[in-house]
């Protein structure tokens, strides 16, 4: 095997599937990225337990600067190489293995001889099947993904609520993620009708990870699965992800259909008050934030009290407020996770009862977008 | 006293001490599974409740609370307050550090 290729191009993609790659993994041939030139290109893939990523860089593509001048396939570990190729002192570098996976790196004078592994023994990734597929714009899966994990447990016990519950079904595609504490849900109609259907629950972790790889040009993303695995297609990119086993707990039921109170702020407005408040509540062991509702009066106060440091109230500014009197205390880094993901919008938040948890969703659209947090009981 | 007296001293001491640490990590596993499986026995206890009346229909609801809380609700309500989930999902697990738990207010405060 033999290429040259443009440093800067290659990097690039060389970063993307390093997110995969990591050093603690149990199978030693994953710590190495595979590489395989082909007169369509080069094909770099990295995986770990959890995802695989595998990237196409196109020999047609003029920028990248490609040339393959024998193909093969090679697999070199990943921290080395890496390194290697970022400190090369040229702009171009040439890749050349020789026997016994001995591979040769050489740009302008310098050349590295660095031990490669035979790339037959890298595991295959799984087929995927295109036939439930989904297909979203860049931007609005960013957006579903940062709305969503935010609530994922990061509890390893509760395996099933590390994940992000993602149902399509009757056109209707629907992220929900739930720490038991919280909840966040997000419902998106897909702009074209699709037949397609899946429940499946994918870790929370490979969202975070995926979301960094979506990128600001707004290219859509397909997704698509197997059995056990998600597939998401980003240009020439593939990103795979395992798939959590089990049955996600039924939400609906937890979200309040009623509500006794209820208020409107604007969301960036109750944020910076949230966070004023939570300067004390941080100092104090049980991390609460106490809102009184008076509507009858129009009244919203935020309270929050630390025994060491002093404590803090201020008088809100609702826009709209009506219903019963109503005093509830909630942890506010919760509330704060909630209105950032918002951002700038009216919202408004809907009480049962003190004991019970509350709603908010924005006021321009308030069935697709619901964020639910549990308040905190104080005796 | 002889210095190797001393060590065996220390020795035997340090036996003693580790066979006392290990009952009382045996008997603080026992006990929590004690409270869980009690737990657990309240928690079936309400569900065969629930599915006798379900099968009799006739049978009157338990007197209620001024917050509308049926008797066997209260009974839920008090587990959950002692720091144990009611929910299907955590069913009898101790709630660490007193976390809130959105399954158990379901079970515990639906309409019914
Ligand atoms: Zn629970």
């Amino acid at each position: 095997m033999k290429f040259s290729i443009n440093r800067a191009a290659f990097i690039k993609e060389l970063n993307n599937v390093s997110r995969a790659i990591s050093s603690k993994t149990t199978i030693p041939i994953l710590t190495g990225i595979k590489i395989v030139a082909s007169d369509a290109g080069l094909l770099l893939t990295g995986s770990n337990a959890d995802i695989s990523i595998e990237s196409l860089i196109r020999a047609d593509d003029p920028d990248i600067g490609l040339t393959i001048d024998e193909p093969g396939a090679i697999v070199l570990t990943a921290r080395f190489f890496s390194e290697i190729v970022k400190r090369l002192p040229e702009q171009t570098m040439t890749v050349t293995v020789k026997d016994a996976f001995q591979t040769e790196i050489t740009s302008g004078s310098a050349a590295f001889n660095i031990n490669g592994q035979d790339a037959n023994n890298y595991p295959h990734l799984p087929e995927v099947d295109a036939a439930d597929s989904v297909v979203l714009s860049g931007a609005v899966f960013k957006e579903l993904i940062s709305q969503t994990v935010i609530a994922v447990s990061n509890q390893e016990s509760r395996p099933i609520l590390t994940g992000v519950h993602f149902v399509l079904a009757d056109n209707q595609f629907l992220a929900v993620a739930t720490d038991s504490h919280r909840l966040s849900q997000r419902q998106i109609e897909l702009p074209t009708p699709s037949s397609a259907a899946f429940d499946v629950i994918i870790p929370g972790k490979s969202l975070t990870e995926l979301s960094r790889m979506i990128g600001d040009d707004d290219s859509d993303v397909k997704m698509q699965f197997s059995e056990n695995q998600v597939l998401f297609l980003l240009g020439d990119t593939s990103f795979y992800s395992r798939l959590l086993e089990g049955n996600y707990p039924d939400t609906s039921r937890l979200i309040p259909k009623d509500a006794s109170t209820t208020v409107e702020f604007e969301a960036p407005e109750l944020l910076a008050a949230v966070e004023r408040a939570s300067l004390l509540s941080h100092e104090s062991r049980n991390n609460v934030v106490k809102l009184t509702l008076t509507p009858a009066d129009n009244q919203v106060t935020i309270f929050s009290n630390s025994p060491d440091v002093g404590n803090v109230e201020e008088a809100l500014d609702p826009k709209e407020i009506t219903g019963d009197d109503l005093e509830i205390s909630f942890n506010p880094d919760y509330m704060k996770d909630a209105l950032r993901s918002f951002g700038q919008t009216t919202i408004r938040v809907a009480f049962t009862s003190a004991l019970r948890p509350f709603t908010l969703v924005p006021t321009e659209d308030t069935s697709n977008f619901i964020q639910l947090i549990t308040p905190v009981r104080t005796f | 006293m002889e210095k190797q007296e001393v060590y065996d001293q220390f020795k035997q001491l340090e036996g003693q001490i580790q066979e006392v640490l290990a009952q009382f990590t045996d008997l603080q596993a026992e006990m929590t599974q004690v409270f869980e499986q009690n737990a657990e026995l309240e928690i079936e206890n309400q569900h065969l409740r629930d599915l006798l009346r379900e099968l009799q229909r006739d049978l009157p609801e338990a007197p209620e609370t001024p917050q509308g809380l049926s008797k066997s609700r209260q009974i839920l309500e008090k587990l959950y307050e002692e720091g144990f989930h009611v929910c299907r999902e955590f069913y009898g697990t101790r709630r660490k550090q007193d976390e809130e738990c959105a399954f158990c207010l379901e079970v515990i405060y639906r309409d019914q």
